[in-house]
């Protein structure tokens, strides 16, 4: 019973009263009443009301300080200080605690008022006493005043320097300032501070409770300085080895170390934490945490919400918050570790706190579509830490997602400066950068590939493929190739490559065919394209087809097709293959093939409407057409344009050709190009078609402008090849008379697109030379292309013009040598062979030339010949007397030498006969000269045709005059020089002109319009290969395995 | 294998040259290349030289289409397109006859290879006509019928025979047209046996393999070579990586490759084992119309030649080895 008894003095007597303190009366008032009628000293009163206390009866305890310290006993006990003002102190620290643990913010402040009360009464005593000073410190601390609480205990330790109690609470308010203090310096300053103090205290009372040296512990930790820490805190478990915080502290110590040892030491010391003490907060956070990485996401939840009853704590209810909301993010449950992150975030007043919750709320907005909130919450951890990589990538990917594309690639640049070793911000970075910048989006994927290279991780398939494009892009075709192959790896496409299937086993070359794959399967070869891969494949195949490799390239859709029917773009690519080669009826059924798959595609609808035109179905291309357009709410602007050439064809084409009619569909043609162009001004085919109508209208400085512009922006994009853009430039230079420049965009045309196939432009660079009457040149290039177009008679017929009307001309001419008018005479003997032959060979074509027309041609020219004859023979006979008349002029230099040489000879002559014999040869001469222009005279006045034919010749020019201004209004039309109406050059009848008139309005009926050349299926290649990239993966990869389809 | 350039001459015709066709060697001389131009003369060069053996052969009008040599050495044929074809000596340049078959037009034009028969593409009369070698008359017009179920052609124009080539043994002759149609003959009873599917463009040029008679070689506008077994009338093989048409094709002696001109400026060899173009000559700076490997015979020429006439007005010589 060791000081398990206390004597109360009786008063008056020698007598005590024992009370034994393990049985103390239940009721207070027994207790009090003895007290006070012995009138026992205070600090019997203190030690009774200090026992009931550790009994944990704390009414008693309350009421026997209470009655302690009432005024009677104030009164009573006037002169003992020093009790009185420890039962006040009591009291107060009583309730000191108990407003500490008070929820309820009123009783708290309630609480906090009595226990000033009590301190303030106690200081009325002696305003010295030290340890009412320390426990208005105390009280200062629990209510978070940590200044006025530093401030009591220095008035205590002034005092009393020795005074451990104060020198605690000083410490334990100095550790509390640096735990607030933001500042790192200041921090650590009162770090150092608060170990001095506690320090002191074990120097002093080296027998002090274990948790001082807990104190010690913690600051030396703070101070970074960890073995001193875990000295402290391992000293702490020598003398208390229930020590809960102290085995906590070493725990996370040892957590902290991050190795597979330490990290079990260090659970098996939270293990022993929980064992002693299941309650604390600390330790529930730490091992909800590890059970979360472990997975034990059970364990997870019933360890927070422990924690989370039993902590009133801030940031320790964050921590819970956070492990639970972590817990079921990862489980997947976005909803609840929304609420929970909120929870969290809600529980610190700022970030800088307990940034981590912030962090996976932003994840989980993201996940969710809140891009706003989610880019919020990632500004809060960036403001905490802002060179975080991981959020600035979130960030920069929720900029992407919300259009603000400059911001995107802004922040992925500084994540990519921040962290030059991230291939993920470097394939997002590129990403964006596809569209804007192709160059730059190229390097950073490569930086990309080259990290995760380094990493010694598989580059994903995606990033190839980008990569691929780009290269496909710029033109480098090798590259694009090799980065194709590396994206695809093994798999059956390589045998096709490399031509390792026999071929002549396995041949097909129907694009339509499929037994090559059945055949393959039975012998017993597995096919197997993984979907992840198709889109490479495809690009891949359209670069094949880029290079000229097409059966490689048929052989790589049929397999994409073979395993993914409904891969439409396939189907279109083999159409277009087919078209190129002229196969018009597989490319119909291949694109019905693709419409059996969506029959509202609208590029296979496009494309089917496009193969209609050219096999001349032109009601059906123009619903196709339509319902092309319709598919896409006329948001499509290939089939819109296609409807407008359509609408242009049919105002050329129109066989009544009536100038309403014409009209309208001009209108309507116009009407639909402007419409694309509202919706894209930059496209290029709209503007050429816009340009086209003006043209039509006679607006040509307007349509050159338009022209040129298009021409400039075609230039330099693999895929966009606009050479018809070319050739109307040309028309206009054309119809404005600048025939040089016309013929120069037509011949630079044909050797930049054509390879100098194009036998059209060489009939527009034709017409050209005709109409600047280069003859010579316009009948070379008539030659060139019949030997392209063999089978094009309209271009002999042309020939044949052009060498009727060469001889024409030079018989017109005044001044002609005889080596003129023979090749006159062989060009028109050409001629005829033409026309003739022509005629022959209506016998098996209708080519459309009326037979008449040819014989009539072929008379004429009979007939110039017979005049070419004739002054082919004039012609000779000048060139004899030019001889002649040359040989005479010869001789009379030569007899000049002779005479000179006389003279030299005989100089000593006399002056007088000198004279004589020259005045004698000189007339002489002149006679002869006479007689020479007598001749001469005569021969220009020979046969009587020369008038008529100058005739002809005159009105031919009033002819061209007339026709040039026609032109202007309605022109650009080239192909026909079948116009140039023979019987106008043959008759000088006074109908010619009303006739040639009718001929021209006829000529222009079969004339090629140079709208046919706005051609669309290359709009369509295009669409396709920019589709296939747009089809491509991507990731984000700060969400837990997430994987987007953008 | 491969291709050497060994010498190209410049300008050797005024005007773009669109045929070329190796003379064989005699006793006396060696293998001469004939060449056609558009600037209507025919010339005859040196092997390995290139040096021209004569002043150019004038005589045709229009432009010279094609050129063909018979299998003696001895006699050639040049064709313009006025549509004549001039038959003359080589070594004396003598005209021995001048053939024509009006309305028919004239395309390209072989000799069988006994040398008996000169066959001739006849444009728009849609046949061949063949001529016989020692009296020049014609003997035989072999009609190209429309294949079955052939779409209407709305232009008209009909078949245009654009293109023949005999096979090795002599017995049958295919012919190539304007729309990608090939049709087979049996020369000996003027038959026609069958058509080539696949091509759907002008077939400007065909060669028989010198190995195997049965397979044919064509050059098309759709810029693919096709191979095809013309007795078992299936295509076997497509060779693509030209960028323009191809606008002729011929067999190396060897049978090992052919050698390919083009539009896109280019002369490809393809290896026939791979079936992949092994090699690409740039060197012509316009249209190639015409490739010819050199036929065996003569002193020491036994190594393989090929010669290139372009639109570029030259012609170049390589080395095939």
């Amino acid at each position: 019973m060791m000081g398990g008894v206390v004597y109360i003095p009786v008063q008056n007597s020698e007598e005590e009263v024992m009370v034994a303190l393990d049985h103390l009366p239940r009721d207070a008032t027994d207790m009090i009443d003895i007290l006070k009628a012995e009138q026992a000293p205070l600090h019997l009163w203190l030690i009774i009301a200090r026992e009931y206390f550790k009994q944990g009866k704390l009414d008693q305890f309350r009421q026997i300080l209470e009655e302690g310290s009432s005024p009677e006993i104030d009164e009573y006990y006037a002169d003992v200080k020093y009790e009185r003002i420890a039962i006040l102190n009591a009291l107060a620290a009583y309730y000191t605690y108990l407003g500490k643990i008070e929820t309820k913010q009123r009783d708290k402040e309630e609480h906090f008022i009595s226990a000033t009360q009590y301190y303030n009464r106690a200081s009325r005593i002696d305003a010295h006493e030290p340890y009412t000073w320390i426990g208005k410190g105390q009280l200062y601390v629990a209510k978070g005043e940590l200044q006025t609480a530093s401030e009591s205990f220095r008035i205590a330790l002034v005092e009393d320097p020795n005074c451990v109690p104060a020198l605690l609470g000083q410490a334990c308010v100095d550790f509390n300032i640096a735990e607030r203090e933001e500042h790192y310096k200041k921090a650590m300053d009162s770090y150092r501070s608060s170990l001095e103090f506690y320090k002191r205290a074990l120097q002093i009372n080296p027998n002090c409770p274990a948790s001082v040296r807990l104190g010690i512990g913690f600051c030396r930790y703070k101070l970074g300085q960890f073995e001193k820490a875990r000295q402290a805190f391992q000293r702490v478990l020598q003398l208390d080895p229930d020590n809960v915080e102290a085995l906590v502290a070493l725990g996370v110590m040892d957590l902290q170390t991050n190795e597979a040892h330490g990290i079990k030491k260090g659970m098996e010391k939270m293990h022993g934490a929980f064992e002693i003490h299941p309650y604390c907060p600390m330790v529930l956070n730490c091992l909800a945490n590890h059970f979360f990485f472990t997975g034990q996401h059970f364990l997870v939840e019933q360890l927070t919400e422990t924690a989370l009853a039993v902590s009133s704590h801030g940031l320790m209810k964050a921590h819970s918050y956070y492990n639970l909301a972590r817990s079921y993010h990862s489980k997947g449950d976005f909803e609840k570790a929304l609420r929970y992150y909120m929870a969290s975030v809600k529980e610190t007043s700022k970030p800088q706190e307990f940034v981590l919750p912030y962090y996976g709320l932003g994840q989980v907005q993201l996940k969710l579509g809140d891009f706003k909130s989610s880019l919020l919450s990632f500004e809060k951890v960036l403001e905490v830490h802002p060179e975080n990589c991981e959020s600035l990538k979130a960030v920069g990917y929720i900029y992407s997602q919300l259009g603000e594309i400059d911001k995107a690639v802004e922040t992925f640049r500084k994540a990519t400066r921040i962290d030059p070793k991230d291939s993920v911000a470097f394939t997002e970075l590129g990403e964006l950068l596809i569209s804007s910048d192709a160059g730059a989006a190229l390097d950073a994927f490569k930086t990309a590939r080259n990290l995760i290279k380094k990493g010694g991780q598989e580059v994903p398939i995606e990033l190839m493929n980008n990569m691929g494009v780009l290269y496909f892009e710029k033109g480098e075709f090798e590259l694009a190739e090799q980065t194709f192959k590396e994206a695809l790896g093994d798999g059956i496409w390589l045998s096709f490559l490399t031509g390792s299937i026999d071929r002549s086993a396995y041949y097909s070359f129907q694009y339509k065919d499929f037994s090559l794959f059945h055949q393959l399967e039975e012998d017993g070869s597995c096919i197997e394209l993984p979907s992840s891969k198709v889109t490479t494949l495809f690009n891949y195949a359209r670069l094949l087809e880029q290079v000229n490799d097409t059966e490689k390239a048929s052989n790589m859709y049929r397999l994409i097709l073979f395993k993914y029917p409904d891969y439409v773009d396939a189907y279109l690519r083999l159409t277009a293959m087919a078209k190129a080669r002229n196969n018009i009826q597989l490319s119909i059924e291949l694109i019905t093939d693709a419409l059996k798959v969506d029959d509202k595609c609208p590029n296979a609808l496009s494309m089917l409407g496009d193969l209609e035109l050219k096999i001349d179905d032109w009601v059906k291309a123009k619903d196709t057409f339509r319902a092309a357009k319709d598919a896409t709410d006329g948001k499509d602007s290939y089939a819109t344009l296609a409807l407008g050439n359509w609408n242009y064809f049919a105002a050329i084409r129109n066989e009544k050709r009536g100038p309403k009619l014409e009209a309208t569909h001009l209108e309507k043609a116009k009407e639909l190009y402007t419409k694309v162009l509202m919706q894209h001004p930059s496209n290029l085919y709209a503007a050429n078609g816009a340009a086209i109508v003006l043209a039509e209208k006679g607006h040509f400085d307007v349509s050159k402008d338009i022209f040129t512009q298009v021409q400039e922006a075609a230039s330099g994009s693999v895929f966009v090849q606009m050479p018809d853009v070319w050739v109307n430039l040309a028309h206009v230079y054309f119809a404005q008379g600048h025939f040089a420049l016309a013929a120069k965009m037509y011949q630079n045309c044909l050797r930049k697109f054509y390879c100098n196939t194009d036998t059209h432009v060489l009939q527009y660079l034709a017409r050209t030379h005709y109409e600047a009457e280069q003859w010579q040149e316009c009948k070379k290039t008539l030659l060139r292309a019949i030997h392209l177009a063999p089978s094009n008679y309209t271009l002999r017929f042309d020939a044949g013009v052009a060498m009727q009307k060469f001889s024409a001309s030079t018989l017109q001419k005044t001044k002609r040598t005889a080596d003129e008018v023979r090749s006159t005479v062989t060009e028109l003997k050409n001629a005829v062979c033409i026309f003739s032959q022509l005629s022959a060979a209506s016998i098996y074509h209708s080519h459309g030339f009326d037979e008449k027309k040819l014989e009539t041609h072929v008379e004429y020219c009979k007939h110039l010949l017979d005049a070419a004859k004739v002054h082919c023979e004039a012609a000779e006979r000048e060139e004899q007397q030019n001889r002649q008349r040359l040989e005479v002029a010869r001789q009379v230099s030569l007899a000049e030498e002779a005479r000179r040489k006389a003279e030299e000879q005989r100089k000593f002559q006399l002056e007088k006969r000198k004279q004589e014999d020259e005045l004698k040869q000189v007339m002489q001469q002149e006679e002869h000269f006479e007689r020479i222009k007598e001749q001469w005279k005569h021969s220009s006045n020979t046969a009587g045709k020369r008038r008529e034919r100058s005739q002809v010749e005159d009105e031919e020019g009033g002819d061209r005059r007339r026709r040039r201004g026609e032109k202007a209004q309605n022109d650009l039309i080239a192909a026909g020089l079948e116009d140039s109406d023979a019987e106008d050059d043959l008759g000088a009848h006074s109908t010619a002109i009303n006739r040639k008139r009718r001929a021209w309005s006829e000529s222009d009926e079969d004339d090629e319009p140079f709208g046919d050349r706005v051609n669309p299926a290359e709009t369509d290649e295009e669409t396709n290969g920019i589709k296939a990239k747009g089809q491509t993966q991507r990731k984000l990869c700060c969400q837990p395995s997430d994987t987007k389809w953008v | 294998m491969k291709l050497a350039g060994l010498k190209s001459v410049e300008n050797a015709h005024d005007e773009s040259i669109w045929a070329a066709a190796w003379v064989p060697a005699t006793d006396s001389r060696p293998a001469l290349l004939l060449t056609g131009s558009l600037d209507e003369t025919v010339r005859m060069w040196r092997p390995d030289e290139l040096t021209p053996v004569a002043p150019a052969s004038k005589g045709h009008a229009l432009g010279v289409v094609s050129v063909a040599a018979h299998p003696s050495g001895a006699v050639a044929a040049s064709s313009s397109l006025d549509s004549f074809i001039r038959v003359f000596d080589i070594d004396s340049n003598a005209s021995i006859a001048t053939l024509e078959a009006p309305p028919s037009e004239v395309w390209s034009m072989q000799f069988d290879p006994k040398g008996t028969i000169l066959a001739v593409a006849g444009g728009g009369s849609a046949s061949v006509k063949l001529w016989d070698t020692s009296s020049w008359q014609l003997v035989c017009s072999l009609p190209v019928p429309r294949p079955e179920g052939a779409r209407p052609d709305k232009t008209g124009s009909g078949k245009f025979v654009l293109s023949v080539a005999w096979s090795p043994d002599g017995k049958k002759l295919a012919c190539g047209s304007m729309d990608g149609t090939i049709a087979v003959f049996d020369v000996a009873r003027s038959k026609f046996l069958h058509h080539l599917d696949g091509h759907y463009m002008p077939v400007r040029s065909m060669v028989f393999s010198p190995v195997d008679p049965r397979v044919l070689f064509t050059a098309c506008d759709d810029t693919h070579i096709h191979m095809y077994d013309a007795e078992g009338k299936s295509l076997v093989g497509a060779m693509s990586g030209h960028t323009s048409w191809v606008l002729s094709v011929d067999a190396s002696l060897d049978g090992a490759a052919i050698a390919t001109g083009s539009s896109d400026r280019t002369v490809k060899l393809w290896d026939l084992s791979m079936r992949t173009a092994v090699q690409t000559m740039t060197n012509h700076s316009d249209q190639v119309w015409s490739v010819a490997f050199r036929p065996p015979g003569g002193t020491g020429l036994r190594v393989g030649r090929l010669a290139s006439v372009s639109d570029d007005k030259s012609i170049s010589l390589y080395d095939y080895s």
